[in-house]
């Protein structure tokens, strides 16, 4: 499958203070739900790295170990902008130590985005907390992307500028 | 095992932060989306919008199975639930009741006109966990809802006639349940509307003002009989709007402004039924987001269940012995007469060029003022009134009672010089303090 070609306006959307939900689903399973904390793109879109608690994730990290297949939702509370990325190609992978800082900045990006909508910080930091050596990556090529933000267009496939 | 109960983490539901959705289609490809709005029903049973058709609902019809992630806006504790997909409703009262919290939602978020409830997906949860265990507790309660209504159920049950029943009903919300704007309005099934007959928190009471069936938040709670809460401001269920569209093509002059709150945030109508019948709603509403909860629904709606078992007790009760009636002001004979019209059409009757009120109250009213011009006479019952051909009551809970009140409480307001008197259960006293001159119109 080719990759969808995010565009620079794109990647830089993902990179910033948006809400970041995974997704997984083993064979005949329940579908898996974990919250994102931070987000590595690769300047092309062409690779993703989403970082994730590992307690929390661990359903999620079977399920990708077993499948490779990942979605991932990113919204931006205040806008409602949303798109989702899907891979069959993703796998679970070791932080290195420059992701902690990108961890550490998303977690100041969100709180200043949603902190706009009344959400008290120390609120949002519990929601995102996870000690440093307790973040792992779920690494993927997006195969697939598509506009979620509300509207007649949300569930079609993402284009450029969108 | 679910380790906690759905109806535990109802404020979950509230629409503040937006609910995750996963699932997977039947070769298990995931989806993840967001949701506007998740409906609490019972301890077993969640209901989600169906806004758009996507990859969401081609999921969940072909595998039922799916994930949803909550989170409680107090403290950021996040619960986990795996729910079945069970069935979707397009109409009725879960129905109704969602798409008017979607238009507040929608409104709040900047979404009207984007955000359509197409369905109520209907779910089963089969799992909720909590997904993590430090959150700190949620800030304390403002007050104990349950205890509060305790007393609110005493000081009803002690109501003697309806009138004191629908001033307690106020009262009691807003001094235990904080609710300081608050209004009554009484089912009138032959004329397809309702009518206030008590409110409390206004600068104008609006008694005998109208809402049609169906229309806005009060409409919508007493035809699909289901409480109805919103909390944003939405113009799709305000009342200016209601109001507007009610008079369209009426004359002005028979208009009692409605006096709902020009800005209100959050509304809650709650149907007052009694016997499988509307009797009618009970609407508050605060110009605060998010000030009625889950629980303050479930309080009023059995605040509700109490008054209209009273509603209908006091409404049938057997006639008190007839009071001994004050001494009455001399009249003043040297006040010009105040005309009074009466059209027949539609039982409106005028003072002057005030418009006072019309329907079965109306009726009533001009039964009375023509008696006491023809004989003199003061003292009535209701009794009579149910019998008189004139007043063309429906055979079937007549709300006479109701309408005495509403008639009282206009006079009261507008007119100085005719008023009605209570002089027990079942009778009263028409109190006339100026000439006046009796005018039959031919039409309405």
């Amino acid at each position: 499958m080719s990759s969808p070609n995010l565009d620079a306006g794109q990647v830089a959307f993902i990179r910033a203070g948006v809400s970041i939900s995974i997704a997984s689903c083993a064979a005949g399973g329940v579908p898996q739900l974990v919250r994102g904390i931070g987000c590595r793109v690769a300047d092309d879109g062409s690779s993703v790295t989403i970082f994730v608690p590992e307690a929390k994730s661990q359903a999620v990290q079977r399920d990708i170990f077993a499948t490779g297949r990942i979605a991932v939702a990113f919204s931006r509370p205040t806008t409602h902008r949303t798109m989702q990325l899907k891979s069959s190609d993703a796998r679970v992978t070791a932080v290195q130590p420059e992701d902690l800082a990108v961890v550490d900045a998303y977690r100041d990006a969100f709180v200043a985005e949603v902190g706009s909508l009344g959400f008290p910080e120390g609120m949002v930091r519990l929601l995102l907390a996870c000690p440093p050596h307790e973040v792992v990556g779920l690494t993927f090529r997006p195969q697939e992307a598509f506009t979620q933000t509300p509207g007649p267009n949300a569930g079609k496939p993402l284009e450029a500028g969108a | 095992m679910s380790e906690v109960r759905l109806d535990t983490i109802r404020e979950c539901f509230e629409g503040v932060i937006p609910a995750v959705l996963a699932t997977a289609d039947k070769d298990g490809v995931p989806n993840v989306s967001y949701l506007s709005q998740v409906q609490y029903m019972d301890r077993e049973h969640i209901a989600l919008s169906y806004q758009f058709f996507n990859k969401t609902r081609a999921n969940i019809l072909a595998n039922p199975l799916a994930r949803l992630m909550v989170i409680n806006p107090a403290n950021g504790a996040q619960y986990a639930l795996v729910i079945r997909y069970l069935r979707t409703e397009t109409s009725g009262s879960l129905f109704e009741s969602m798409k008017a919290r979607l238009a507040g939602i929608a409104s709040h978020e900047g979404m009207s006109g984007v955000f359509h409830l197409l369905g109520s997906d209907i779910y089963r949860v089969l799992e909720l966990q909590r997904v993590d265990r430090d959150c700190p507790p949620v800030p304390e309660a403002a007050r104990n809802t349950l205890a509060a209504l305790r007393v609110c159920s005493e000081r009803l049950a002690a109501c003697r006639d309806l009138e004191r029943l629908f001033d307690e009903t106020m009262a009691c919300l807003d001094q235990k349940l904080g609710i300081s704007h608050a209004m009554l309005l009484m089912h009138d099934a032959a004329a397809g509307n309702l009518y206030t007959v008590a409110s409390r928190g206004y600068a104008a009471s609006g008694v005998g003002s109208e809402i049609r069936m169906g229309q806005g938040v009060i409409g919508v709670a007493a035809c699909q009989r289901t409480p109805v809460r919103i909390s944003h401001m939405t113009a799709e269920y305000s009342y200016s709007r209601a109001i507007r569209q009610q008079y369209e093509g009426m004359p002005l002059d028979e208009e009692i402004p409605f006096p709902g709150l020009a800005d209100a945030r959050s509304q809650l109508a709650v149907p007052v039924i009694g016997c499988g019948n509307v009797l009618g709603v009970l609407y508050v509403e605060s110009q605060q987001d998010l000030r009625f909860s889950y629980d303050d629904e479930d309080a009023l709606v059995t605040l509700c269940g109490q008054l209209a078992m009273h509603m209908t007790i006091l409404q049938n009760a057997e006639p008190e012995p007839e009071q001994a009636a004050a001494p009455e002001a001399r009249r003043q004979a040297e006040t010009a007469p105040l005309l009074v019209r009466h059209y027949a059409g539609n039982d409106s009757v005028f003072f002057g060029d005030d418009y006072l009120i019309k329907g079965v109250a109306g009726a009533v009213l001009w039964c009375l003022l023509k008696d006491h011009a023809a004989q003199g006479r003061t003292s009535f019952s209701n009794r009579e009134l149910r019998l008189d051909p004139r007043i063309r009551l429906p055979d079937v809970s007549d709300n006479l009672e109701a309408r005495l009140v509403l008639l009282a409480r206009r006079l009261a307001e507008r007119s100085p010089g005719v008023g009605i008197e209570k002089t027990g259960r079942g009778h009263f006293r028409l109190c006339v303090r100026q000439p006046l001159q009796l005018q039959e119109m031919a039409g309405a």
